[in-house]
């Protein structure tokens, strides 16, 4: 199927045109920012991303690993230090925070991997080098027939060029 | 219904690519990582050297002991725990500009995240080289993690120095995700601008990033859940070091204060340090278009604000001592300011909290040299504070009998010396092998005040 990137210069205008194109219908849409704009990302994606169920996952793993290795230690070989009971709640509260602090994060960076689907290994056809310079890229695949129709959409909304990538 | 037109038409159609022009930040921001002048490599050079030194001398307090080390009976805690804490608040003033002023939408740390995140994790990197050097006999260094082992004993978490542990390699590993992370958007736009090795290096650091939406969505996600993990872990860091002493009975240490007292100290010294650092890189790499007097002035604002915090925290040290009527309490601080010590505790109190007094008037503010003295002389003075609270506390416990002096001794400047040159070795091959300047965030705000800026948009 034909493959029709627009270049444009502002993310106003690549979040008009996305919901445009969604809204009549064409869902093989992708877009390419050379930052983070929500507007633009809202307009693809509705759904905030999943990252935060990785983060929840690995600071519980984190925090219930604190408490349970110091504790098992403990109790593992007793020796009574400073008079204190071998389960001493406070103390270990702090390598229960620092080990929340630590699973959650490196669980987090792994939900960018997921759920961003990366590291990627193959380049979109779409792609252009100036979507990591100051421009925006809407890539829409269509059917042949809808191919005029795109193409007058995406310069409707002010696209600086429009490419048929693949046809 | 009418047949879709011949695809030769469609192709007709359309029109051809344009010349491809790249954004003036790209080229502004990737020129500092291009080229490398005389004075670089010699500047590295001399790092270098001192590095060296500096590693020569470990290898013989290794082969000879700590003895060499300047410890006196009772301060065996010296020069290498003072500058431990010292990298340790240095490494503070990155995660709070990345992390809590994210949080607060402070869009001036922009221009300076990169930069205050990488000082992190070099100066992370620092201070965990001083608990090595520290113990004496770094091949049972490991010792302190809690490893199944054939004495079958386990570490013993209700001491501080277990917390410490577990507090610094989570703030090692965290910042350098943080770093690495945030890095990846601004990896493809060097992979997309570069050739030979450094293409295949940023291609495959920066994990084939688009830029796409969904790319997008989750890494704003992971960056947004990552300051809200750092935020807390940031505070928590200099109050668990902070704890190594106020956990012991040691006259002037055992004080409630501790924990805001060392924060608050160590952002100071960290936004001192990203002061040092940067100045001089804006000026060689002609960035002033992008960190401006306006992000310096708010450093400024910053070093003011948490000197105000060291200096009341001095304050209520001496007022406690006083009104808490315990005789150590008020010879400890007596001792301090006029002991054998006072030089180190006045030029602590002069460089930590009168200097940066002078940040009030704004014509001293915005004066680039002045900040850049001044970030020296904090810099200076929070060593010192370190040393103060450190040395001065050591040498003058509850009995007059065990009391001494420590000086410090040349091996052991020669390895603090060489700890400042390994920090600015880390930082001079990272400016020029990564982007100093968060590029994708800069564009963030760029793009976004033309596009709602021109009476377009929505």
């Amino acid at each position: 199927m034909p493959l029709l990137v627009g270049v444009f210069d502002r993310p106003d205008r690549v979040a008009d045109v996305a919901k445009k194109l969604r809204g009549r219908g064409y869902e093989d849409i992708e877009t390419y920012s050379p930052a983070p704009f929500a507007e633009v990302d809202d307009a693809v994606l509705e759904k905030p991303s999943r990252v935060r169920i990785f983060t929840l996952i690995g600071g519980l793993t984190g925090v219930v690993t604190g408490y349970a290795m110091t504790i098992w230690m403990a109790y593992n070989w007793k020796i009574v230090i400073g008079g204190k009971p071998f389960a001493s709640i406070p103390p270990y509260t702090v390598i229960a925070f620092e080990l929340t602090i630590l699973f959650g994060g490196l669980l987090t960076a792994l939900g960018l991997f997921v759920i961003g689907r990366l590291p990627r290994f193959r380049r979109d056809a779409a792609y252009d080098a100036r979507f990591s310079g100051e421009e925006f890229g809407v890539s829409v695949r269509c059917r042949d027939r809808d191919v005029p129709e795109v193409d007058g959409l995406l310069r409707a909304h002010d696209a600086t060029e429009v490419t048929l990538v693949e046809s | 219904m009418t047949p879709p037109p011949p695809a030769t038409a469609v192709t007709a159609m359309i029109r051809p690519a344009a010349a491809p022009r790249d954004s003036k930040i790209n080229r502004d921001l990737l020129r500092v990582m291009e080229g490398t002048s005389p004075g670089y490599w010699l500047l590295l050079a001399v790092v270098v050297a001192f590095v060296a030194a500096a590693g020569a001398v470990w290898l013989w307090q290794i082969y000879k002991g700590l003895g060499i080390a300047g410890y006196v009976h009772p301060v065996f805690w010296g020069a290498y725990i003072v500058t431990f804490v010292f990298w340790v608040g240095i490494a503070h003033a990155g995660t709070l500009i990345s992390a809590i002023l994210y949080l607060f939408r402070a869009k001036w740390r922009n221009a300076i995240n990169r930069s205050a995140e990488a000082m992190t994790v070099f100066a992370v990197m620092t201070a965990g080289l001083f608990l090595g050097i520290h113990v004496g006999r770094i091949w049972k260094a490991y010792f302190i993690l809690p490893y199944p082992n054939q004495r079958a004993l386990w570490v013993n978490f209700k001491s501080p120095l277990l917390w410490d542990t577990f507090a610094i390699s989570t703030y090692a590993t965290i910042s350098i995700v943080f770093l690495y992370i945030g890095m990846v958007p601004d990896l493809a736009i060097a992979r997309d601008r570069s050739t030979g090795w450094r293409r295949v290096l940023y291609a495959v650091l920066s994990l084939g990033w688009q830029g796409t939406s969904r790319e997008w969505k989750s890494h704003s996600r992971t960056v947004l859940h990552l300051s809200g993990l750092a935020t807390p872990l940031v505070l928590s860091v200099h109050s668990v070091v902070s704890w190594d002493f106020a956990m012991a009975i040691v006259p002037g240490w055992h004080a409630t204060i501790f924990g805001p007292y060392f924060v608050a100290g160590a952002i100071f010294s960290g936004f001192a340090m990203v002061l040092t650092m940067m100045i001089p890189v804006r000026r060689i790499f002609g960035l002033e278009g992008y960190i401006t007097p306006y992000h310096l002035e708010n450093m400024s604002r910053f070093l003011l604000l948490t000197s105000l915090i060291v200096g009341y925290a001095y304050a209520a040290e001496y007022f406690i001592a006083w009104y808490s009527q315990v005789e150590p309490e008020q010879t400890s601080f007596w001792y301090r300011a006029f002991g054998p010590y006072w030089i180190s505790t006045w030029v602590m109190i002069l460089s930590n909290a009168v200097a940066p007094q002078l940040l009030w008037f704004k014509r001293l503010r915005t004066s680039v040299p002045f900040l850049f003295v001044l970030s020296i002389v904090v810099n200076i003075g929070m060593w010192f504070e370190r040393y103060v609270i450190i040395i001065s506390g050591l040498s003058r416990e509850y009995d007059p009998a065990v009391w001494g002096i420590y000086t410090p001794s040349w091996p052991e400047m020669t390895i603090v010396a060489g700890s400042f040159a390994w920090f600015s070795m880390f930082f001079l091959i990272f400016i020029k092998l990564f982007p100093v300047v968060a590029i994708a965030e800069v564009k963030e705000l760029d793009i976004h005040a033309r596009s709602h800026g021109d009476g377009g948009g929505h």
